[in-house]
């Protein structure tokens, strides 16, 4: 470590790491593009220049990515010369924008248009035509490519030849022809294309499932943790004021995911924004499963479980720490022990983050002593059951939809769950929110808490698991009478 | 002028000069034969550069002796190490070493063995420009010459010295011939050049150390071995010593790459060596050193070309490639030419250099189109100071400003006129080049 002054403040610094790390390590923002802390450093953007003095020499003028902190080496990203050189740079790049901020994702969170913002770049000499040319240059399934908004700081390049370790970008052409492309125009592949719709400092590289979905001013923002596999990806739920979740973006841990989240995960937002959610409770009559009010379906479940002292407890991997605790309480007062729908690996385990488990709180519910039970098994064992109670967000179809659905109606089912169950079995189903509609923690496969967020309301009549439960609890209740 | 004493393409006049035969006739592998047998150690190879005070010819003019020198310890650094000889001959108006590598490309090969010696490299790569393909042809078949005589490969000339020559067809793109550039082209990258430090001489070639040198250069070192540094410091003004190649272009009479020793003047050059302006006219402007130097004014041509003097005309020697313009020709249409080019060759990593010279291009063709607006020429002078010095991470980007700066600093006036009268003041005229000799 190495004293250096940012800014007039004498701070440590790590002399292996760049300039621009050190200034953000201490809240001094630095504007940059090609930059990133995940990827190699090429210093090809120029935009994060600051001024720096060693010794007795005069302060030079210098970008912050390429140059390593020295003892005693004194740092200004404030001064008159470093916002000079910075509002040239930004001249240069703004020559071909095409200036489309009022139709472009990106605005609101692009750093052309903040850093702009931040160096009073007002005017500029540009009298030419800005360069034509591709607006809509598909890039495979995720990535839609606006050529032209594009500033050709190669992040994007770079990911994919780091992070992924398969190069599929690459610069095409010299000078001010360049492009982002892909090799002969394939399309892009692989589960981690959708990051560098994030790492483009522009609206060059969007994703195509949130084209013109949102002005990301308008998104209520979170963070949450990814509920796709055990590895508990560090996200940001992203929620249009009142609506549906529009995004799930990765939020840098270094414990666990980066910068970086796959593609099934962060397109894993239907069950979340399902219209088909099951409120209040239906409780099975002469005719079917009717809808009732909470009360008339905690009554129904308690029912059951006052008729069948053996019931089954089953958790749903979803559930979390905190709602795998009052499940197993309640199992253990009732003489039993809860299982948790375990379902084996789904053949999405790479070598970067996705474990492959579909089971985001898998540890967490094992650590309190919920015995895990791959869907198969639970299939049988609830068939010789005569009563079962299913608990948490997607229970039925992680059990098996179809499974569940042929159970005989010899077995009394009582669920919690999102969505409706289709089974004969089932004699009272009740809502329960969703993860972007409840708090609490998950433990990833390393044994990492990943809180997870109520970013948005659950819809009326839903009411949180630990409530039902807590209404369930029979020495609770015996002790209110 | 002085008669003065030449070799560098004093064996281009022999027949066949650029076989084996005719070169082992003229003298040739002595050097190599001296510096391996004598036995001279590296480091007095490396010592007789440092006497010699022969400075690059690539354009940088870096004493070559001193790059060697910062090589690495072999002793503390095992890692292999190579030796770049750039033969990317692209800068407008530069075709010397294209001579000598048609002419006497052994001279380049023997060259390239000593230099390997003196730096502990156990290959050289020569990049030669993918235009040159005669080039090429000829210094490929002087290596399988040589390496039939045992002079490339393994145990030269029966010594415990081995040494591969490889050579390398660029695909025809300027920034290759940034040492960076040229090195991510060998490689097999694009040719973008890397940002600095580490310099190549701690990390190049595939990350190993690695010299890069001109063509000219290399082709000096030779005679330095066999006749002795000092010979060659003796030769030569202060700071720039022996003889190069001056390769002399655009409106003169007799245009062509000649040997001159440094301490001439450039009017000098033109009229004695070059045969004066052509059509009896009047020189403007000239470049002293390929287009990337600042312009020099017609009448400034009694300056000494050599590394320093040209720095009190604010402009350098570059690789002596001298572009001569005569006073019917347009600056604006010059540089509108000039400014292109970079525009074309700029590799586009750098947001200035990317933009600018596309920038500089636009407005030079609209003030020589007769299209300029007001205020351009500041533009051109404010946006040309954007991009240099040193704000981007090779020296492209200012051998596009140096130009388009020296423009506007001498010729103001006449590029204010354009604007003004809508119109070049100096009509286009198709240009008869006498083609070159």
């Amino acid at each position: 470590m190495v004293k250096i002054t940012v800014n007039g403040r004498e701070v440590e610094a790590d002399p292996k790491q760049p300039l621009i790390a050190a200034c953000h390590g201490h809240d001094v923002d630095v504007p940059h593009y090609c930059y990133h802390p995940g990827l190699s450093t090429v210093g090809s953007c120029r935009m994060c220049q600051v001024e720096v003095q060693q010794g007795t020499a005069p302060g030079r003028v210098m970008v912050a990515c390429r140059t390593y902190p020295a003892e005693g080496m004194v740092v200004s990203t404030e001064s008159e010369k470093s916002h000079a050189t910075r509002r040239e740079c930004l001249e240069f790049l703004l020559k071909n924008h095409p200036l489309d901020c009022p139709i472009c994702d990106k605005a609101g969170e692009c750093d052309l248009q903040d850093f702009t913002y931040q160096e009073g770049q007002a005017t500029g000499r540009s009298k030419e035509p800005r360069r034509p040319l591709e607006k809509r240059h598909s890039l495979g399934d995720v990535i839609v490519l606006d050529q032209e908004r594009c500033i050709l700081c190669s992040r994007c390049v770079r990911f994919f030849e780091e992070v992924p370790k398969k190069a599929q970008l690459t610069v095409a052409s010299l000078g001010s022809r360049s492009v982002i492309a892909t090799f002969a125009d394939q399309p892009l592949t692989g589960n981690y294309q959708g990051n560098i719709a994030d790492l483009c400092p522009v609206g060059a590289l969007t994703l195509k499932g949130f084209r013109f979905q949102a002005r990301v001013w308008n998104l209520v923002k979170m963070a949450s943790t990814c509920a796709e596999c055990s590895r508990g990806c560090s996200i940001q739920v992203e929620v249009l004021r009142g609506g549906d979740v529009k995004r799930f973006r990765p939020r840098e841990n270094a414990a666990v995911n980066r910068w970086w989240m796959c593609d099934t995960g962060r397109f894993a937002f239907d069950h979340v924004n399902a219209k088909d959610r099951l409120v209040n409770s239906l409780v099975r009559d002469g005719h079917g499963l009717a809808p009732r009010s909470i009360e008339d379906g905690i009554a129904a479940v308690r029912a059951l479980l006052d008729a069948h002292s053996d019931a089954l407890f089953v958790a749903s991997p979803f559930c979390t720490v905190e709602e795998g605790a009052s499940i197993q309480a309640l199992a253990k007062r009732r003489g039993t022990t809860a299982l948790f729908v375990a379902p084996g690996p789904n053949g999405l385990k790479d070598a970067l983050l996705h474990t492959g488990d579909p089971c985001p709180n898998r540890r967490g519910l094992t650590e309190l002593g919920l015995q895990p039970i791959e869907p198969k098994e639970l299939a049988k064992k609830l068939a010789s059951s005569k009563a079962a109670v299913l608990f948490g967000e997607r229970v039925v179809e992680l059990a098996g939809a179809a499974a569940i659905a042929a159970l005989p109606t010899s077995t009394a089912l009582a669920v919690f769950d999102c969505k409706a169950p289709d089974a004969a079995a089932c004699t009272v189903a009740i809502g329960v929110p969703t993860s972007v509609e409840r708090t609490g923690t998950w433990i990833n496969v390393d044994g990492q808490k990943g809180p997870i967020a109520a970013v948005k309301p659950a819809p009326a009549g839903v009411r949180a698991l630990a409530r039902h439960l807590a209404a369930l609890d029979l020495r609770a209740e015996a002790a209110r009478s | 002028m002085k008669p003065f004493p030449t070799w560098l393409l004093d064996r281009t006049k022999n027949k066949d000069s650029h076989t084996l035969a005719a070169y082992e006739k003229a003298g040739g592998y002595q050097a190599l034969a001296t510096v391996l047998k004598k036995p001279m150690s590296p480091a007095d190879v490396i010592q007789e550069m440092k006497v010699s005070e022969l400075r690059g010819r690539g354009g940088a003019g870096f004493p070559s002796g001193m790059k060697w020198s910062f090589m690495p310890d072999p002793a503390k650094d095992p890692r292999p190490r190579y030796l770049a000889i750039n033969a990317d001959e692209s800068e407008p108006g530069t075709c010397k070493d294209r001579v000598l590598m048609e002419q006497d490309p052994h001279g380049l090969i023997e060259g390239a063995l000593i230099a390997c010696y003196a730096i502990r490299a156990q290959a050289a790569y020569i990049y030669v420009r993918g235009e040159y393909r005669k080039s090429y042809d000829r210094c490929q078949a002087a290596i399988d010459e040589a390496r039939k005589k045992g002079l490339v490969g393994k145990n030269v000339l029966g010594t415990d010295f081995s040494c591969e020559v490889h050579m390398h067809k660029g695909a025809g793109a300027y920034i290759c011939g940034e040492e960076t550039g040229l090195m991510e082209s060998l490689e097999g990258k694009r040719g973008h050049p890397r940002p600095k430090p580490p310099f190549p001489a701690m990390f190049g070639l595939w990350g190993q150390p690695t010299t890069v040198n001109n063509v000219e250069t290399i082709f000096n070192v030779p005679f330095i071995v066999t006749r002795g540094g000092a010979w060659h410091a003796s030769i030569g003004t202060k700071g720039s010593k022996g003889n190069f190649l001056c390769g002399i272009s655009g409106h003169v009479n007799r245009p062509g790459v000649y040997e001159l020793p440094f301490g001439v003047t450039a009017r000098e050059i033109v009229d004695e060596v070059a045969g004066g302006v052509w059509k009896n006219r009047k020189c403007k402007a000239w470049f002293p050193g390929g287009s990337s130097c600042s312009l020099v004014k017609g009448e400034d041509l009694d300056v000494v070309l050599d590394h320093d003097s040209l720095k009190t005309k604010g402009s350098s020697l570059g690789t002596a490639a001298m572009i001569i313009i005569d006073d019917h020709t347009s600056i604006a249409r010059v540089m509108e030419i000039i400014a292109r080019f970079y525009d074309h060759e700029s590799c586009g990593q750098c947001s200035q250099c990317r933009e600018g010279t596309q920038w500089l291009a636009q407005i030079f063709h609209r003030i020589a189109t007769g299209h300029g607006l007001p205020g351009d020429v500041d533009a051109l002078d404010a946006l040309a100071k954007g991009m240099a010095p040193g704000k981007t991470i090779c020296a492209l980007s200012d051998a596009a400003a140096i130009p388009a700066l020296s423009a506007v600093r001498l010729f103001r006036d006449e590029l204010e006129e354009c604007v003004r009268q809508k119109q070049d003041p100096i009509p286009y005229q198709r240009v008869e080049y006498a083609g070159a000799h």
